[in-house]
């Protein structure tokens, strides 16, 4: 479904991605883990087609379709889905109005018919109860005010009202306590499917706990360094990411 | 004194020989207040950018033109007329069109052009007590061309204890020929004690041509009236537009206004409101979306007279093209004004390089024991929100009329008149469209 292949981005000169390669197959859950600085939320934008990033690849294809030059709404409709590290707070327009423009963003691309308003919030509603989100959250100016967990619970909404053919997750565990992280981890989890492929990016361990990935890579100065199986996230938790990075030197 | 110029001249030669029709001409205090204003608006000729009060606002173009006074005009039919719903009172080139006006016989409070009030003598103590009172014209040249020249507009009274429940509206059209032309519309409105009224003024050009608003509207609130106020500026691309308001708030008296201007070449508010008792309150929310050449200048002060008196004010600006905005908001604590509590932003976005905004908080504060903050803001779209939305699927343009529509709805959205409010986001909507398109 995904191709990397030596992809390297940098911004204002800065070198960050530096010849990264990776596959996802459909039905997949990778996670990308790695230290602060290694490049992970930048593969993330990167992948969402955010265009501050000088960005070139052997390779970047989605469904066998060249992505490199897509503009992000047009990768977004095609099913390219990035939830936020940090989602940007934007006042006066709220949430409700912001999902449905969404939503039937998508639509109208795949041939549906859009959404009213009426039918919207009947459906925004169903999924919204799963993820513990209430109607006044669904009123509120999008982000504007949302707590952390808030506002990441609001982007595991738009991922199950968007339905992507694949899901980037941006540290959607980051400053979750665990409540909110199992509400966040059954989001995705409810969303693992054969046809859809999942990439979780994280910092910590812990959030694979209740999204058990197939494949596991660490990220280093902008490379993949090790790939392996879930068991490799459990040791990262322990060792941590120093002797990786010894060994990435030495190399 | 100055030398009066001839540009001046034009107007008092107008006024000279127009003045013994004008509403009020019988009565020798209408009279002296007319020749005060001419006096005045001689005295101090048109403002330059000299005057700390016009320094970015050059009113060259509309003193270069020779304005005649405007005359009656016929339309067949006015569009949108039921977007302003009874009781209404509907102006063409400043003069009252009956048969657009729809004033129920059976209103409980006064609704009657200025004129009429004028020849009516169970009214016109209380408008000789009101009328030219709240206005200053040995300060303002505008404001005393008005006072000199006006020849209708409307005037509201509202009885003591009254809540009116329907808006009212003002609306002021402009069309027609003999151009260029000019008119003066000055309102009056007196909330009794314990009183309640909405009412709107809506100012829209009809046709592309050259002509001049210059309003004056006076506010009379009485104790415990709550009044809220709109100033809807609509008008055509190359009409020229300068208003005054002058509230002033008797003791617990609440006044909330919501300017918003959309039109016009040059355009230029004045709102000026007097917290004059204790317990006095305001609320002045204001929007400009200025694009092409055009300039919107909004003047605001506040007079904090007496004790416990508050204030709110949040002025939002949106400019595209080259485009100027200027908002200038004075906040004037006077000695015995202790616990005055005052807070006012200015917040702008600009959409181009080009367009310019002069935004300048200007507090005064002459005792110690208030509560006053200001702020300002100018930024441009904001690259983070248009790409999460991006993000989303919604294209380029969509994503900034989302995000341009979120930044007016914090005015917009408190608009209480759902008539107006309507109107208001499709005025902006079809504004946006044309704007973005160009971009």
């Amino acid at each position: 479904m995904l191709r990397i292949q030596n992809l390297s981005a940098s911004i204002d000169g800065k070198p960050i991605l530096r010849g990264l390669n990776l596959e996802v197959r459909a039905g997949e859950v990778h996670a990308i883990m790695g230290p602060n600085g290694s490049g992970k939320s930048t593969f993330a934008q990167v992948l969402a087609g955010r265009d501050i990033y000088k960005v070139v690849a052997d390779e970047l294809s989605f469904d066998g379709n060249d992505v490199l030059r897509m503009a992000p709404e047009i990768r977004a409709r095609q099913g390219i889905f990035l939830a936020f590290q940090y989602p940007v707070e934007i006042p006066g327009v709220s949430n409700l109005y912001f999902l449905r423009a969404a939503v039937n963003a998508v639509r109208s691309h795949r041939g549906l018919p859009e959404l009213d308003a009426i039918d919207f919030m009947s459906q925004a509603r169903e999924q919204a109860k799963s993820l513990g989100i209430d109607d006044a959250m669904l009123k509120r100016s999008l982000n504007e005010g949302f707590s952390g967990g808030e506002k990441k619970r609001n982007e595991i909404l738009q991922l199950k009202l968007l339905e992507p053919r694949l899901a980037i997750l941006d540290e959607s565990d980051s400053g979750l306590d665990i409540d909110a992280l199992r509400v966040v981890a059954d989001g995705i989890n409810a969303m693992r499917s054969p046809d859809r492929a999942i990439i979780v990016v994280t910092h910590y361990q812990r959030l694979l706990n209740y999204v058990v990935p197939d494949h596991v890579h660490v990220l280093l100065g902008g490379r993949i360094v090790r790939s392996g199986g879930k068991d490799l996230a459990r040791e990262l938790e322990e060792k941590g990411y120093g002797w990786l990075e010894q060994e990435a030197m030495a190399s | 004194m100055s030398t009066v110029t001839a540009e001046q001249n034009v107007y008092a030669a107008q006024f000279s020989s127009i003045r013994d029709r004008l509403p009020g001409a019988c009565l020798p205090w209408v009279e002296r207040l007319r020749q005060e204003g001419m006096d005045d608006f001689l005295t101090l000729g048109f403002p330059t950018t000299k005057l700390e009060n016009w320094k970015y606002t050059n009113v060259a173009p509309i003193r270069r033109i020779a304005f005649e006074p405007a005359i009656d005009h016929s339309l067949s039919s006015i569009p949108e007329l039921d977007s302003y719903p009874s009781p209404r009172l509907v102006f063409v080139n400043g003069r009252l069109i009956p048969t657009c006006s729809t004033v129920d016989a059976r209103l409980n409070f006064h609704l009657l052009t200025i004129g009429d009030a004028l020849r009516d003598p169970e009214r016109a103590s209380i408008i000789k007590k009101h009328l030219g009172r709240y206005t200053n014209t040995s300060e303002n040249a505008f404001a005393a061309w008005n006072t000199a020249l006006f020849a209708d507009g409307a005037y509201l009274e509202i009885p003591r204890g009254l809540t009116c429940e329907q808006p009212i509206h003002l609306v002021f059209i402009a069309a027609g020929e003999n151009e260029p032309w000019a008119c003066y519309p000055r309102n009056l409105i007196v909330a009794g004690e314990g009183s309640q009224i909405t009412f709107v003024e809506t100012f829209i050009g009809l046709k592309d041509i050259v002509y001049l608003t210059n309003t004056v509207t006076e506010i009379a609130a009485g104790p415990n009236s709550v009044i809220d106020y709109y100033k809807i500026e609509r008008e055509s691309c190359q009409g020229f537009h300068v208003g005054m308001i002058n509230a002033h708030l008797d003791r617990d008296a609440s006044l909330t206004s919501h300017s918003i201007s959309f039109g016009g070449s040059l355009v230029r508010n004045d709102l000026n409101v007097s917290l004059d008792s204790e317990g006095a309150y305001c609320a002045l929310n204001g929007l400009f979306v200025v694009d092409g050449q055009r300039l919107v200048d909004n003047h605001t002060r506040i007079d904090h007279l007496r004790p416990h008196a508050s204030s709110r004010e949040l002025y939002k600006g949106v400019l595209a093209g080259t485009a100027q905005g200027v908002f200038n908001g004075a906040i004037v604590v006077h000695e015995k004004a202790q616990k005055t509590d005052a807070v006012q932003h200015s917040k702008n976005l600009l959409l181009s390089k080009q367009a310019q905004i002069n935004t300048k908080p200007q507090l005064e504060i002459r005792n110690n024991d208030v509560r006053c903050f200001h702020g300002a803001t100018i930024g441009q779209m904001d690259t983070d929100a248009v790409f999460y939305l991006n993000s989303r699927g919604i294209d380029e343009r969509t994503a900034k009329r989302i995000l341009i529509r979120g930044f007016a709805a914090e005015i917009i959205d408190v608009v209480r008149v759902s008539s107006v409010r309507e109107q208001l986001e499709r005025q902006l909507d079809g504004w946006l469209q044309g704007v973005l398109e160009v971009s």
